[in-house]
């Protein structure tokens, strides 16, 4: 940390704290901010009566019954916003499908709906987390498409609605939408969108998700920057420059905005294929980073890489989150990133520099012929991991002496030198695998007091590298199901086999929780405290009676209130809970259909406060589909 | 090596007329005096590495050799001419590392380096000295518990130490290190995690509390170090031998390979240590490193001595019970197996070719007489009833397959492991040998066959050597100390390392000079200690986390060599190992 701009940073943060308006207890866009906080004001629903919330009213898409041949390829992810009095005042989320529905937001009665009717050719499953509003300050006060939202869909295009009756506005591009880079040239699916774009300043800026694993040579993961009016395009960002051998380092995650600093910041992935790299050697700049670009221009401002020449699938997988760091009398403008391999960067927003000392991590080489594994990985020096990423054939769990034995074996016969363990032809430890850690439902933080909440997967993967000619048949299924998948890597000397590391009588091999929630305290870089998230209890084969809360695989995030509370859906066990913020004890829980792999947010309307949560299963969890809005809120 | 001077000095003098000669400035344009300049070739020389990333037997290769030199007062030094490009690093305290690149044949260059931050600054301390500030809350015996178990392989206090764990994730770290052959007693887990979790973060929140390292000394601008980098990322450099046929002998203990390095050509060769057919990975002691990508440690090359009698090396085989001998003419590996001992470790050979060597497990000392080709044993005591027993029942407990070995608990006396393992022949003949878990001292004499034990008033005897008066030196691990022990009259005199909290792993005398050398591996250095003076000289490393074992002595020229193992090598800075040696400036 460098205290000269320590001192400088507190002096613009005056002046920035002049000017940033106060958190609301509205959720205008998909993180609550758009630096991405997961945070509410609102307090109606505290821990004194969090025990008393039941559902307000529910909504069901009608995906589930329009759509039943593809429920199995979607996940549900999406957030809702809430559009401000003069934009209509609508609840607004889309499905997986992309559809797009405004609800009212006391009675979750359906005001109107678009459906883009998107190409479902190819075999990426469908999500999408959002939407984006802005305000068209170019379009008349009282004229369509005044208030905008912006969707990116699967199949690339970017669609400009008006808000108030969901009508594409036809200025925009051609007839509402764009269709973005990938138009041509790409297998449908190659290349598609889940994450909210993003606007500020009447600019919209939008990335992508490649598949990265099954080629070499993959679509390049270009952002795009439009006119938010228009359509037209203002810039573009590579994230890989040069490669030509490689592509995507693309941006799949949400991206966090500061408009006062006009600062865009991008969460890059990995470069393709993801896990063998001697087609890219070097540390493949700017895949695995945080990219601050110039908000109007493009231009990069800077960047921090934390993961040097990517072999582990460690995409950046969460949303920047923006927040003034506030010690000892100083305060930055800063972010903090969750990475998928369990660590908390914070840095100043402004210059890249860790806030915490930085630490150059040396870390084992690569046995694969022409793999050139970085020397080193950063770290910081605080706060610690969100997991262990170590496990000893005398760390093997079992729930019998048989399969602690079978895990045991297991364990001895892996490759296992912690984080950063290159994959080879032997099996190889992967812990976390690309699951992460934490994942793109991010961090919730009380900005006042440093506090981060963050749901983590604990399970362990194990991975190996197949040469091509020795059983090159494609695999199936997601390893977080419990499945081992073999993928050949076109343009590569091999195929890729990863599933989870788990017994015979599939249990996981690492010891509970498989899923937990992290309070880390960023100002004194420790943990405060960490518990399981999510029950076991309907995973064997066999539903039991009661919970046991040995957490699960959680994908989905979480938000923060002010009134003490954590709220988190996420688990493998349909659940939908309340955390205190303070001891991690849960206040609440409700049952759902199927499992909520969705981000809820909160807001109050007319009075009252309302919990929303999207609850619609994951493909990868493999546990059901559905199409539900749940609100919930204290009785009236 | 000797014969081989005259052509290394015309080298050397024919290298410095066409020198490449780099001026080092700070930021406003003063010279920076002592500031290291390392440079290495850009282009790797072509290697057949095709026998698991290691050169296959008996095939030559060329390292990379890295040369390194100090700035002088004006901030300027030399660099030997070089026909290909070079990678120029310049690091010096207080400054942020500089690289440029050196076309080939350049004569002048020169660097600008920026002045640290104050938070740069301080974590670019070495381990040492952050290591000096954690008390244990003031348990002594606890912290030299921590160094005696934690230090032999790895820095402690390094920045990656230092990383905030929480309590449990250090004890896991205790458990996997234990696993993998520590021996941090059980019962000081949980106190040592608290102590290192609460007091690390103490010094993260108040680093302004970590005091200073020594700061490098002028003499520098007359030190030359050359590096051959060998073996990979996995390899352990550990002991080695300065041969008089002028080649330095290298193990890698975890892949049995012995590199014959020819420090005037820079070229090496690999021989790789053969094994029984039916021996397994890890020897008789099983393999603790089944989750490590790569391991070929049937045999455990350890320590080396040469035959005076025909130059013969001899070779400690830690994971055996047998000593290799190596014919450095035909390159032909010879076993002799013994029947009894376990841990064959370090290795001495006397004036009459008996080969003398520490059995580290069995607490004993073994004597291979080579006209014979018998081994004779000679038992160090037991401590107590319960040693002894541990001790006698290890037959029985090596009889059993190393899966189902019991492990017995370790605790803070290594009970049941005394441990003898430094060892060295005085000029009178008599063999010296320390026990570092017992902090005694054995005394051979190979005329009567008398054992003598003598108290050694200091934790952590290691290695030792003896001097030309048959004065003993040696390093006290854990306390830090360079202890010499006068036989004639039984005094132990004590001197503190010139820098903090350094804990001494290995050492070696210079007889012909009267300089004593000792590892710094804790501080990145290797310290000198003249005999006459009691001064001591540091000599930074070139690559931080050094980590080094043994030291060899050039007795014609005074030059040192050392070699690079830290455990695991990628930590090491770079990721790879390497032969050192330093030629000190002369007296």
């Amino acid at each position: 940390m460098n205290v000269s701009d320590l001192r400088t940073g507190s002096l613009v943060l005056c002046l920035w704290a002049l000017t940033a308006a106060p958190l609301a207890a509205e959720w205008p866009v998909y993180g609550g901010d758009p630096g991405g906080r997961h945070y509410s004001a609102a307090s109606d629903i505290n821990v004194d009566n969090v025990a008393q919330l039941q559902v307000a009213w529910t909504f069901r898409s009608g995906d589930s019954s329009a759509h039943v041949e593809d429920m199995a390829k979607t996940s549900t992810q999406s957030t809702p916003i809430l559009l401000p009095e003069a934009a209509g005042a609508s609840l607004v989320y889309c499905t997986p499908f992309n559809r797009v529905i405004a609800l009212d937001p006391g009675s979750g009665e359906q005001r109107w709906s678009f459906d883009p009717q998107i190409n479902r050719g190819g075999d990426r499953p469908f999500r999408c987390r959002g939407v984006a509003y802005a305000e068209d300050a170019e379009t008349g006060v009282t004229a369509h498409c005044r208030h905008r939202l912006y969707l990116s869909t699967h199949d690339r295009q970017l669609w400009a609605l008006d808000a108030q009756d969901g009508k594409p506005c036809t200025g925009f591009g051609e007839s509402g939408r764009v269709a973005l880079y990938g138009a041509s040239g790409h297998a449908p699916g190659d290349v598609s969108n889940s994450s909210a774009p993003v606007v500020a300043k009447g600019i919209v800026i939008s990335g992508s998700t490649v598949i990265d694993f099954t080629r070499a040579k993959t679509p390049r993961g270009i952002v795009q920057a439009l006119d938010a009016h228009s359509g037209a395009p203002l810039w573009q960002f590579d994230p890989l420059p040069g490669h030509p051998q490689s592509g995507s380092a693309n941006v799949w995650a949400p991206v966090s905005v500061d408009s006062e600093y006009e600062l865009v910041f991008l969460p890059t992935s990995s470069p393709s294929p993801d896990y063998y790299g001697a087609g890219r050697i070097g540390d493949n700049r700017y895949a695995n980073s945080i990219v601050a670009l110039d908000l109007k221009t493009g231009k990069l401002r800077w960047h921090f890489q934390h993961v040097r020449h990517d072999l582990w699938d460690y995409d950046t997988p969460a949303q920047p989150i923006l927040f003034d760091w506030q010690r000892d009398g100083v305060s930055v403008p800063a972010l903090v990133q969750l990475t998928k391999q369990g660590l908390v960067f914070i840095l100043n927003r402004l210059t890249g520099e860790s806030l915490w000392e930085m630490t150059e991590q040396p870390v084992p080489p690569s046995q694969v012929p022409g793999e050139r594994a970085a020397l080193t990985q950063p770290k910081p020096i605080a706060p610690p991991p969100l997991l262990d990423s170590f496990l000893m054939p005398h760390d093997a769990w079992g729930i019998t002496p048989l399969d602690r034995a079978d895990c045991r074996n297991k364990l001895e016969n892996l490759h296992n030198l912690g984080l950063f363990t290159p994959i080879s032809e032997t099996p190889t430890l992967m812990y976390p695998g690309s699951l992460g850690g934490p994942n793109w439902g991010g961090g919730a933080l009380l900005a006042e007091r440093g506090l981060l909440l963050v749901n983590v997967n604990n399970v362990a993967f194990s991975g190996r590298l197949v040469p091509l000619g020795s059983d090159d048949t494609a695999g199936n299924g997601p390893p977080a199901a419990g499945k081992r998948f073999r993928v050949v890597m076109q343009g590569t000397p091999y195929a890729v086999e990863i599933g989870s590391l788990q017994s015979f009588l599939g249990m996981p091999c690492n010891p509970p929780p498989w899923g937990k929630l992290v309070a880390v305290d960023l100002y004194g870089g420790r943990i405060l405290w960490e518990t399981a998230l999510g029950s076991v209890h309907e995973m064997g084969p066999v539903k039991s009676p009661f919970h046991i809360e040995w957490g699960t695989p959680n994908l989905g995030g979480g938000i923060a209130t002010a009134g003490g509370l954590f709220f988190i859906a996420a688990t493998m066990d349909r659940q939908f809970r309340a955390f205190d913020i303070d001891t991690g004890k849960t206040l609440w829980r409700f049952t759902l259909p199927v499992d909520a792999t969705a981000t809820p947010m909160t807001y109050r309307y007319r009075g009252r406060q309302y919990v929303v949560i999207n609850a619609g299963g994951h493909h990868m969890f493999n546990r059901g589909s559905g199409d539900y809005l749940y609100a919930f809120g204290l009785p009236p | 090596m000797i014969r081989n001077l005259p052509a290394l000095s015309m080298l050397l003098f024919a290298a410095i007329s066409h020198a490449t000669d780099i001026q080092v400035m700070d930021a406003q344009g003063n010279p920076v005096p002592t500031a290291m300049v390392t440079a290495s070739p850009l282009r790797l020389p072509p290697a057949d590495l095709s026998d698991d990333g290691y050169p296959p037997h008996g095939v030559t290769n060329t390292a990379a050799v890295t040369l390194t030199r100090f700035t002088d007062a004006e901030g300027r030094a030399s660099l030997p001419d070089a026909e290909g490009g070079r990678l120029v690093r310049v690091r010096a305290q207080g400054y942020v590392d500089a690289t440029l690149t050196a076309a080939p044949r350049a004569t002048d260059l020169s660097v600008s380096l920026q002045t640290m931050t104050p938070e740069q600054y301080i974590a670019s301390f070495p381990s040492n000295v952050w290591l000096s500030q954690l008390s244990f809350g003031g348990d002594a015996e606890l912290k030299k518990t921590f160094q005696l178990n934690c230090a032999f392989c790895h820095q402690q206090a390094s920045p990656f130490m230092r990383n905030e764990r929480t309590v449990e994730q250090w004890l896991a770290v205790f458990e996997r290190m234990n696993s993998y052959g520590a021996r941090l007693p059980t019962e000081d887990h949980l106190a040592i995690a608290e102590h290192l979790q609460r007091e690390l973060r103490a010094l993260r929140e108040q680093p302004e509390t970590v005091p200073e390292p020594r700061a490098w000394g002028e003499f520098l601008s007359g030190v030359s170090m050359t590096e051959w980098p060998i073996g990979d990322g996995f390899s352990q450099m550990h002991d080695f031998l300065l041969h008089p046929n002028g080649m330095v002998y290298v193990g890698d203990n975890l892949f049995d390979r012995l590199y014959e390095v020819d420090p005037n050509s820079g070229e090496y060769t690999v021989y790789k240590v053969p094994h029984r057919a039916d021996d397994e990975v890890g020897g008789i002691l099983g393999n603790r490193f089944t989750v490590f990508p790569k391991m070929y440690n049937y045999m455990g090359v350890h320590s080396f001595a040469v035959s005076p009698r025909d130059g013969n090396i001899f070779i400690t085989p830690s994971m055996q019970q047998a000593l290799l001998e190596f014919n450095p003419r035909t390159k032909v590996f010879t076993l002799h197996e013994m029947e009894r001992g376990y841990y064959p470790h370090t290795i001495r050979i006397d004036a009459q070719d008996r080969v003398w060597f520490t059995l580290a497990l069995s607490s004993q000392v073994a004597r291979f007489d080579r006209d014979s080709a018998e081994f004779t044993l000679y038992d160090l005591p037991a401590r107590s009833v319960k040693e002894w027993l541990v001790l006698k029942s290890l037959p029985l407990l090596f009889s059993l397959d190393p899966e189902v070995r019991p492990q017995p608990d370790p605790d803070r006396e290594g009970t049941g492991l005394p441990m003898p393992y430094g060892i060295d022949v005085a000029p009178d003949g008599r063999i010296w040998v320390a026990r570092l878990y017992a902090n005694d001292l054995a005394v051979i004499d190979p005329a009567t066959d008398s054992v003598s034990m003598i108290e050694f008033p200091y934790a952590g005897p290691r290695r030792l050597r003896a001097d030309a008066q048959g004065n003993l030196w040696i390093v006290a691990f854990q306390d830090s100390l360079l202890v010499k022990y006068e036989p004639e009259s039984g005094r132990f005199s004590e001197y503190p390392l010139p820098v903090r909290n350094e804990i001494p792993y290995a050492l070696n005398v210079d007889r012909e000079r009267g300089v004593v050398w000792v590892n710094g591996n804790q501080s990145d250095t290797l310290l000198s200690f003249d005999i006459a003076t009691e001064a001591w000289r540091v000599y930074p490393m070139p690559r931080q986390r050094f980590f080094t074992r043994d030291v060899e002595v050039s007795e014609k020229d005074g030059a040192v060599y050392t070699s690079n193992s830290h455990f695991p090598s990628w930590q090491t800075e770079g990721g790879q190992p390497t032969l050192l040696r330093i030629t000190p400036p002369s007296p």
